[in-house]
């Protein structure tokens, strides 16, 4: 007896889910901060820790974040890595181009932010290499607005 | 507390890429029945049935009441676990409760995957949707397209940091990673219930295949599979009417951090390697295991390694080895099966990955280990204990568990 010849069904279901998250007041200060060209973060009143994004709660201290701070556009690149392929609609595709994309620690903050790092050829980026914020033009207060870091 | 020991396992015939001829209760009744088989133990013995798989990743939700004639559960109390590639150790951990806590004698835990079936982009949006919740969450723009979202989408995007972190951190370089998928993918070769199996895998070959995001490249990555595995868990006064030898739990663990994309921007931490909740987990396994040192004590190792550079960082996480020093123990040979460490003789999670059973299989290897019935991918010294790690969540969850060859002591 060979291999049982294959039965299976396809159903389509024709739904459209539409998620509808709320930011909070934390993201919503962080981007109208955007349309001024800064970044903010919230200080910790324990231990000090300064979160960019903001963020309400400490997770070590369980302490609320009421205080929020501006930090400096300058950074150092603690990680990164270079994408060869993207995701499009679920599906996997080649780059254009290698991109790099890195995790910035900015001056006064504690934590680091993932952002496209340019203006420097992917095989020239290090890591604890000094990086400043590139904004666009117009800043709208959208996430955007700060395209990308480039080497101090 | 009760001792528990591992009792019986039983596993799918192959762990393969397609299960055509068979459907999903099918599927996982061929474990539950190898299961029996192998202990010759029947429905009427189990007390309860603890069930895992990956959330919604065949389409269905509920399989385990989809499946509750399938798996000897009718008129039994059954449960659900589902904690992402953890699943199938939180499962077990779950099973391991029922009977510590006095409630339950024999326990079945049944854990599978059929990721043929389904879309898993489908399943994979129970935890793209949070995911990108919490990459709003952390400032990042998750309409810009290329790289930015993929970072949520699979773990391939975000573990690629980890990978870079790690790299940086130990000294170890991208040809260790290669080599490391190599030396799994040959274990592989040896373990009837791998998928991806290349008894001739060399890092030159892994080498060659391409770059997906810097370090990781496609010959790093595991595959999806179809499969089930099951483990019937029992007391110590039922395991003594059951069988000779078991393997026995000396502690399980687990731990999180924040619900972000594997550390990678929280607010506390800035490395994406330094995997917090494997260290805490570890070393609260350990302590209630009563292992003061466990490189000394600790004869074998298995990795949840879904990617290749994984089984060498979390060697290090785990406190088996030094930071830093898992790369040379693998260029000295000793994480080969001849080895003083021998770790993921099974081929690991990078050669068979049907997620639901993933976390589940680490622990019964440990046990085949201990029990010597591990057959051509059995390591070559004698193991007295183990420890399995499982990893996944929204990548910063960890669970642990440690066996011995003895029950164990108060």
């Amino acid at each position: 007896m060979g291999a049982p010849e294959e039965t299976y069904f396809t159903p389509v279901v024709p739904m459209d889910f539409t998620y509808n998250y709320r930011v909070g007041p934390y993201i919503t200060r962080y981007l109208d901060g955007f349309k001024d060209k800064k970044i903010l973060g919230s200080r910790c009143p324990g231990c000090g820790l300064v979160a960019v994004p903001p963020r309400k709660y400490c997770g070590v201290c369980n302490k609320v974040m009421e205080e929020m701070v501006e930090v400096g556009q300058e950074g150092t690149l603690e990680n990164f890595t270079v994408g060869h392929v993207t995701i499009e609609k679920g599906r996997l595709a080649p780059a254009e181009a290698p991109y790099v994309l890195g995790l910035v620690k900015l001056e006064e903050a504690t934590s680091a932010l993932l952002a496209r790092v340019g203006g420097i050829a992917p095989s020239e980026v290090r890591t604890g290499m000094k990086v400043k914020a590139v904004w666009k033009d117009e800043a709208a207060g959208d996430y955007d607005d700060l395209d990308h870091f480039e080497p101090v | 507390m009760r001792n528990v020991g591992i009792v019986g396992i039983g596993y799918t015939p192959v762990f393969v890429s397609k299960r055509k001829d068979v459907n999903i209760s099918e599927m996982i009744s061929e474990a539950v029945e190898a299961a029996f088989s192998n202990t010759g133990l029947g429905p009427k013995d189990i007390d309860a049935v603890v069930f895992g798989n990956m959330h919604t990743f065949e389409g269905v939700n509920l399989p385990h009441l989809w499946a509750a004639d399938y798996i000897a559960s009718l008129g039994k109390p059954l449960m659900r676990i589902a904690t992402g590639g953890t699943t199938g150790m939180s499962a077990f951990h779950a099973g391991y409760y029922h009977i510590a806590s006095g409630l339950h004698d024999v326990v079945m835990v049944v854990t599978y995957e059929k990721q043929s079936e389904g879309d898993s982009q489908v399943g994979l949006m129970g935890i793209i949707t949070p995911e990108v919740m919490a990459m709003i969450a952390a400032g990042i723009d998750v309409t810009g397209g290329s790289g930015m979202g993929a970072i949520g989408g699979g773990s391939a995007g975000g573990i690629s940091f980890q990978a870079s972190s790690y790299l940086h951190h130990s000294g170890a370089g991208i040809e260790h990673i290669d080599e490391q998928a190599a030396l799994e993918r040959r274990n592989a070769a040896k373990n009837p219930y791998a998928h991806l199996k290349d008894p001739d895998a060399t890092a030159e070959k892994v080498a060659q295949t391409p770059l997906v995001s810097w370090p990781i490249r496609f010959g790093h990555i595991c595959p999806t599979s179809d499969g089930a595995t099951v483990a019937i868990l029992a007391s110590e006064k039922a395991a003594a009417r059951i069988t000779e030898k078991a393997a026995w739990v000396h502690a399980v663990a687990n731990c999180a951090s924040d619900a972000t994309t594997a550390n990678l921007i929280e607010s506390q931490i800035t490395d994406p390697a330094e995997h917090l909740p494997a260290i805490i987990a570890s070393r609260q396994a350990y302590e209630r295991a009563g292992i003061a040192d466990p490189k000394k004590e600790i004869d074998y190792v298995e990795i949840y390694n879904g990617f290749a550079h994984q089984a060498l960082m979390y060697l290090e996480k785990i406190g088996m080895c030094e930071v830093g020093e898992a790369h040379k123990l693998q260029e000295a040979g000793e994480l080969e099966m001849s080895g003083r460490m021998p770790v993921n003789a099974s081929g690991g999670v990078v050669s068979t990955n049907a997620i639901g059973t993933s976390a589940m299989n680490r622990v019964t290897e440990c046990a085949l280990q201990i029990l010597g019935q591990a057959g051509e991918h059995q390591v070559e010294k004698d193991v007295h204990k183990a420890v399995a790690h499982g990893w996944g969540g929204m990548m910063q969850y960890v669970t642990i568990t440690v066996l011995g060859d003895k029950p164990k002591k108060d």
